[in-house]
């Protein structure tokens, strides 16, 4: 029985690799080098196809992976994006908190990684999340969700979807 | 076709995945990251992976 999940659940571990593998073969895994034992992937994904943002992700699993603590936006694995950042994207927006975008931008969430606070993509809300011992949310899905919504993100910021694209509920 | 063209396609083709995320239709997601109807992946024969069912959650 190790100390980590993916020590604790070596299956698990397995079952996240091969669906990344099989889904976004270019993402590599990772541990963080702050002594945390936290394990992440990292790679770039392309959501509006040719001609539309490069995004280069990480998606960090948090120790109590499958586990999502109670309230917790994104389940117990983190969307962050590394190019471009979250948070300097939002500091060219309006702060609009009475149409969901108090930080600037929609469904993001602000929490420390290292020494810096960052924005993290909010992927899910809770209650659609799967997490239980027996049905977690892979790498893999939540991957597929930060491409929806960094699809609509791009389309929001150029205008082509309103600002409903804050409202929960409407994508 | 001009690219005035292409790039009206190209939005439209957006427009449309935008609309069917919002009906909640099922769209999937090719290894490149790329959003696309499930039609069009099986056409191009890409192993995709499908957006699970839900909505994205207000924070911020």
């Amino acid at each position: 029985m190790g100390f980590y999940w993916y020590q604790s659940d070596p299956d698990l571990l397995e079952a996240e690799q091969m669906a990344m593998g099989k889904y976004f073969p270019s993402f590599k895994l990772y541990k963080l080098e702050d002594g945390s034992g936290r394990l992440y992937w990292r790679g770039k994904v392309q959501p509006t196809g040719k001609g539309g943002m490069v995004w280069d992700l990480m998606l960090i699993y948090k120790n109590t992976h499958p586990q999502a603590e109670e309230g917790m936006y994104g389940g117990s694995i983190q969307i962050l994006p590394v190019k471009p950042r979250l948070v300097d994207i939002a500091k060219t927006l309006p702060i609009k908190p009475e149409k969901g975008l108090g930080l600037g931008l929609p469904h993001i969430y602000r929490d420390n990684f290292g020494r810096n606070e960052e924005y993290f993509i909010c992927t899910a809300d809770p209650k659609y999340f799967k997490a239980s011992q027996t049905r977690s949310t892979s790498a893999a899905s939540s991957l597929s969700w930060a491409c929806k919504w960094i699809m609509l993100c791009e389309m929001w910021i150029n205008g082509e979807v309103s600002d409903e694209v804050a409202i929960e509920g409407v994508y | 076709m001009n690219n005035n063209a292409d790039e009206d396609a190209v939005a439209a083709r957006r427009r449309a995945l935008a609309a069917a995320l919002r009906g909640g239709e099922d769209v999937v997601v090719t290894p490149s990251g790329e959003v696309e109807f499930q039609s069009e992946a099986e056409e191009q024969g890409h192993t995709a992976i499908q957006v699970p069912d839900g909505k994205l959650a207000r924070r911020g």
